[in-house]
């Protein structure tokens, strides 16, 4: 006890050097929280658009269809697999897709696309495609060859809503099939590269283009929560193994390459603050150890061992870090809580963002994980601080110290 | 029954050896018993601080022993040293070295802490070396709230606190007003006096020579008087 106090009342001897080095812990920490937060926010907003948006948390293909694309490697009893998977309970909705890579052509130029064949309400419930037209509207249930484009796209090919376009791809016997769609819609997401490329018409108006009526190619799977993904993906291979189930991250490898690279950055980010930090937090331990040489002296002398002056030095280290971790990390965490509700948006690089798939505004948020994380570095760095001013501490002599 | 607390042989200590050899002891014996009140006094690099190291376990000697109370402590090293100076020395430094963080009545506890003594032991040891010393009402401040003969009186109470076989004070008046000094001395006579606790001084002060009842002289590292026990005319050894 004696030890907690004595090390206690030192770290208040020289006031305004402890309070430069809190402030410094405190801002470090704060901006460590937030910075940490934000980038976890980015990539989570980027994963949670390419599952929701995009690429859904499962797909199954035909195991050799994802090699070149071919058209005539569609899903075997795709109707079965289909009832099947609606009935799982933690499945939220999926869609059938046929898939063709193909091209648009416009009087002013054409384009290499990835053309799908959808059925308008199950992917509207996978995707929400409807909820990202910005102009013109989601299919007619009356009318054939309307297609949905990208804004990029539209742009890009000098097109109009309403516009007529040829869209070109491999049939079943590897013939080239084409056709002219009307724009019916322009869709906009936050990633350009994606509206440059999707192009979107009713599987009823391909699947007789390609000479492969009733067959689809993808059945992509909306869960309900990432937590089920694992125990799903295996059930369904299970039960159906002669078909590709593949989950986002193999999907796309480079979001789960993303998201797995995203927990060391958090390391990263933080080692590099909290060894400033250390270094700061050395240099004001060093200078009180050499400015208490005769006073560490004395207490050898007097009977104080190696072990406890070890301990009080390292006790101060601690208490000059935990009076100011608490507050940098405090107001992190209230940083994170306001910008998480708020949003940051970054509205002049906007494009800039779009043009690697990320929205341009940004929900900070932490997991209770990292926190835990930040909060046991902060202390392994207080005590990895401490061992050097100690270690000096226990270099003196107490005949010699006492003399200065 | 008055025994052998402090017993040294040929202490020699001897610096740059391999170079121009000088000679901080040379061939120094010296034979203490409880209950003595010493001054060894000499001039400025005559050797005093550095017999009153070895003798306290704070240097080692280049040749030569130390015992204390049938213990060869230069056999002694690292944390079982300074367990030794701690339940058997007390200190008096000539600049106090209070730990400035802790109250006087802290400062006392402290070493007792080390020793892990009760806290009931404590407090009533505390107690009676704060009344002892007549700073009862100070007990609660910290050493820069107090005057210098304060402060040294509190290093005396620290010094005495777990109850040491002995303590070794390196000029203790030293920073001290004529008032304060005689204060202080008095204080540590009656507790020679009457608790028959061994005192050994380091000094040039003339009021502690006046006091002490054996005076050794060194010079140039060798004791050159050893003054036998002599009647003290000291007004404090008449009551």
């Amino acid at each position: 006890m004696m030890l907690i106090k004595i090390a206690w009342r030192n770290i208040w001897r020289s006031k305004k050097r402890s309070a430069i080095i809190i402030a410094s812990i405190i801002i470090g920490l704060w901006a460590g929280v937030f910075l940490i937060a934000f980038y976890n926010g980015m990539i989570e907003q980027r994963v949670r658009t390419a599952i929701t948006q995009e690429i859904s948390h499962i797909q199954i293909h035909h195991t050799e269809f994802n090699k070149d694309y071919d058209p005539k490697y569609t899903i075997q009893n795709s109707g079965a697999i289909y009832d099947s998977i609606k009935n799982i309970p933690d499945v939220k909705s999926l869609a059938a897709r046929m898939i063709f890579m193909g091209m648009i052509s416009s009087a002013s130029g054409n384009s290499g696309i990835k053309l799908l064949g959808i059925y308008p309400d199950q992917e509207q419930s996978v995707t929400g495609l409807k909820d990202k037209l910005i102009q013109g509207n989601y299919f007619d249930s009356g009318r054939t060859n309307q297609m949905l484009i990208g804004e990029r796209l539209i742009k890009k090919l000098k097109l109009n809503l309403g516009s007529k376009a040829i869209l070109t791809f491999q049939d079943k016997e590897g013939n080239l099939a084409s056709s002219a769609f009307k724009i019916k819609g322009v869709y906009k997401t936050s990633n350009s590269p994606y509206d440059e490329k999707y192009v979107f018409v009713r599987v009823h108006d391909l699947d007789l283009l390609a000479g492969l009526p009733g067959e689809i190619h993808e059945i992509a799977i909306l869960l309900r929560s990432n937590n089920s993904l694992n125990a799903i993906q295996t059930s369904l291979q299970r039960k159906f193994p002669d078909v590709l189930i593949e989950n986002w991250m193999q999907i796309s490898p480079e979001i789960g390459l993303t998201v797995s690279v995203s927990d060391q950055m958090v390391f990263i980010y933080l080692g590099i603050i909290l060894l400033a930090l250390a270094f700061g937090i050395i240099n004001t331990m060093m200078m009180s150890v050499l400015e208490r040489t005769r006073e560490l002296g004395m207490l050898m002398a007097l009977g104080m061992n190696k072990l406890r002056v070890f301990i009080m030095i390292i006790l101060e280290t601690l208490f000059l870090v935990l009076v100011g971790s608490p507050a940098g990390i405090v107001l992190g965490l209230i940083t994170t809580k306001i910008t998480h509700n708020t949003g940051i948006q970054f509205k002049a690089y906007k494009e800039v963002y779009a043009n690697f798939g990320y929205n341009d505004i940004i929900y900070p948020e932490l997991a209770v994980k990292q926190f835990i994380t930040i909060v046991f570095l902060v202390l392994i760095t207080a005590i990895i601080s401490g061992i050097f001013p100690a270690r000096r501490a226990l270099k003196l002599k107490p005949v010699e110290s006492i003399r200065k | 029954m008055n025994h052998t607390v402090i017993d040294a042989h040929n202490l020699v200590k001897v610096y740059d050896e391999k170079t121009i050899p000088l000679y901080a002891l040379n061939g120094v014996h010296l034979h203490i018993e409880s209950g003595e009140f010493i001054a060894i006094k000499g001039p400025s690099g005559s050797g005093k601080t550095t017999l009153l190291n070895m003798i306290g376990g704070l240097d080692v000697p280049s040749t030569g022993e130390v015992i204390i109370d049938g213990t060869n402590i230069n056999n002694l090293k690292g944390n079982a040293l300074i367990d030794f100076r701690l339940n058997n020395i007390g200190f008096v430094f000539q600049s106090y070295n209070l730990i400035p963080v802790l109250t006087a009545r802290e400062n006392i506890e402290f070493i007792m802490l080390l020793q892990k003594r009760s806290s009931k032991e404590i407090n009533t040891r505390v107690n009676e070396l704060l009344k002892q010393i007549g700073l009862e009402d100070k007990a609660d401040k910290r050493p820069g709230e107090l005057s210098g003969g304060q402060q040294q009186r509190v290093a005396v109470a620290r010094a005495l606190a777990p109850k040491p076989k002995f303590i070794l004070a390196d000029e203790p008046t030293a920073n001290l007003d004529s008032v304060s000094a005689g204060n202080l001395l008095d204080m540590m006579l009656q507790l020679n006096i009457q608790e028959k606790m061994t005192f050994v001084f380091s000094t040039h002060d003339q009021r502690v020579i006046e006091r002490a009842r054996r005076v050794i002289t060194l010079e140039d590292g060798k004791i050159v008087q050893d003054s036998a026990p002599k009647k003290i005319t000291h007004p404090m050894y008449e009551n």
